[in-house]
């Protein structure tokens, strides 16, 4: 029997609040590939220094976090058919996140003595907790519970911990209170943030993407399923056992559980792409699909830190690194925003239209020529900087950047265009 | 004036003007289009979308009830989502498995 659907009480924050959040994030993915070239000659040796660290949270903060950010305040009420609990909230919420953001990433620059870590870590934390009520509160509403939202909250919990460990490092390191190996407390910090954050979130809001832009119908869910219980797991044994000394054989085992989750998660995801119907992809699905590729050999990399001494290969570390951030989340991120960024602009200028005058296609809004060309620069970019890395050929890693950077301003020119149209 | 009687074929040609802006077919041809019921006072068109939780949820609605609106002023619109029975591919026409390739 036919039952219709209320199409009442969805809805998603203004358009004008998820846009702040969009173009924070572009604007800090060009910053962020500024800052690797004209620091090529920095980014060697151990990654616990200042201008790797200050790096590192411009990307894992300003451009992946706040994206996320933006998304989910866009995406929640739709994918999971509810409203947003508070439009006031996210929109505060930026503000004090992009302050925090700022001061952190300057405060690892310049490792300033006048600037406490404390504050920034303060708001980044509260953020951390406004944005999470916000989406708990919508959330606790959901009606019908999908395996997204699943891994939504997962999210969640893993950004608190993820928060929690940051403000406690940022404590310490300010004060020192108490003996902690800073090192172990970093993995923790980071392990949290990439594979219980932006891990968790990027694959239940790829569950459900994924299919919607390619059409894909008739496969089971099985192994998200199952990928969504062992990572958990496995990040919440890796948290456990971070506190005891003589752990290597439980960080094997936990270890392996993640690795296993992912490889069960990139066979979901390529059951998805073998169902679709669409068959040509688009430039943002062709981003998306090199990211999954580059997602496997991470996933490869880092199982293999369990059974090696990884620091004993130079900058193998930052390689890992750049192959996360800008591999795996950098590319799946431009590539989804190919997608989401010109529906959402067209929505609001054109949606009001549609039936009443000629409304452009979402592919018209911009120029996709442009974009291959970013998606090959970016790619050789990642290529030629990851080898230079390793072969401490630094011309190498100078070119890559620069390959990197111009690609960070086609972008920007591409979404530039997009709001402009 | 005879006022020429509306059939359920002139509301599927008024719903072909609506395009899915992210697929580039119309929602007739992409077989969302389950039903069309004419009243003397109401047109009921009773559709539904490729995904649940598609972000276009309640904007194709909106169009759908804004363009049939403007092709038959005289009816009310009453435009009804559902996700039962679930689109399937087999549900598209000739002609949008063509241009997608199928």
């Amino acid at each position: 029997m036919i039952q219709p659907v209320s199409v009442a009480g969805i809805y998603s924050p203004p358009f004008r609040i998820v846009s702040k959040y969009f173009i924070a994030s572009i604007f800090s993915f060009v910053i962020l590939n500024f800052m690797l070239l004209f620091n090529y000659h920095s980014i060697t040796g151990h990654h616990f220094q200042p201008k790797i660290l200050s790096i590192n949270h411009i990307a894992t903060l300003g451009f992946i976090t706040m994206i996320i950010f933006g998304a989910m305040f866009q995406l929640v009420p739709v994918v999971l058919e509810v409203k947003l609990f508070s439009s006031f909230l996210a929109e505060i919420q930026f503000w004090i996140y992009s302050t925090g953001v700022i001061l952190l990433v300057y405060k690892f620059w310049n490792f300033d003595s006048s600037l406490s870590f404390l504050f920034p870590a303060l708001l980044l934390s509260l953020v951390m907790i406004i944005f999470s009520i916000n989406i708990i509160l919508s959330m606790i509403r959901v009606k019908s519970w999908n395996i997204t939202g699943t891994y939504i909250a997962s999210a969640i919990f893993w950004l608190l911990i993820t928060a929690l460990a940051g403000y406690f490092l940022s404590k310490n390191l300010d004060k020192p209170f108490i003996r902690i190996n800073h090192l172990q407390y970093l993995n923790l910090h980071a392990i949290t943030a990439y594979i219980g954050w932006v891990g968790m979130i990027i694959m239940g809001v790829s569950f459900k993407l994924i299919p919607m832009f390619t059409l894909s119908h008739g496969y089971k869910m099985t192994l998200a399923k199952i990928s969504l219980v062992i990572i958990n797991a496995g990040l919440l044994g890796a948290n456990w056992i971070m506190h005891y000394p003589e752990t290597g054989f439980y960080t094997k085992i936990f270890g392996s559980l993640i690795f296993i989750g992912f490889v069960l998660y990139l066979i979901q995801i390529f059951i998805i792409f073998k169902k679709r119907i669409r068959k040509k992809l688009d430039i943002g699905l062709k981003f998306s699909a090199i990211a999954f590729v580059l997602m496997g050999i991470v996933s490869v990399l880092n199982y293999s830190f369990l059974f090696f001494d990884y620091e004993s290969i130079a900058n193998l570390t930052i390689v890992y690194g750049i192959l996360v951030t800008l591999g795996t989340f950098g590319m799946l991120i431009v590539g989804q925003m190919y997608k989401i960024v010109p529906f959402l602009v067209w929505y609001h200028k054109y949606g009001s239209k549609v039936g009443l005058e000629k409304v452009p296609m979402l592919k018209d809004m911009f120029n996709e020529k442009l974009a291959e060309g970013q998606l090959v620069l970016m790619l050789i970019g990642i290529i030629l900087s990851s080898t230079g890395l390793l072969t401490k050929f630094y011309l190498l890693v100078l070119i890559g950047f620069l390959f990197l950077f111009l690609s960070s301003l086609i972008f920007a020119f591409n979404m530039f265009t997009i709001y402009r149209n | 004036m005879v006022t020429k009687e509306i059939t359920k074929e002139d509301v599927i040609e008024t719903l072909k003007s609506v395009i899915d802006p992210e697929i580039g077919l119309n929602i007739v041809d992409l077989g969302l289009v389950y039903d069309v019921q004419i009243s003397e006072e109401m047109i009921l068109i009773i559709m539904t979308l490729t995904t649940p939780g598609c972000p276009m949820h309640g904007s194709i609605v909106d169009w759908v009830q804004r363009i049939v609106s403007m092709s038959f002023p005289n009816k009310l619109i009453d435009v009804q989502l559902v996700w039962e029975p679930r689109w399937t591919p087999d549900k598209m026409s000739e002609e949008a498995r063509r241009q997608l390739g199928i």
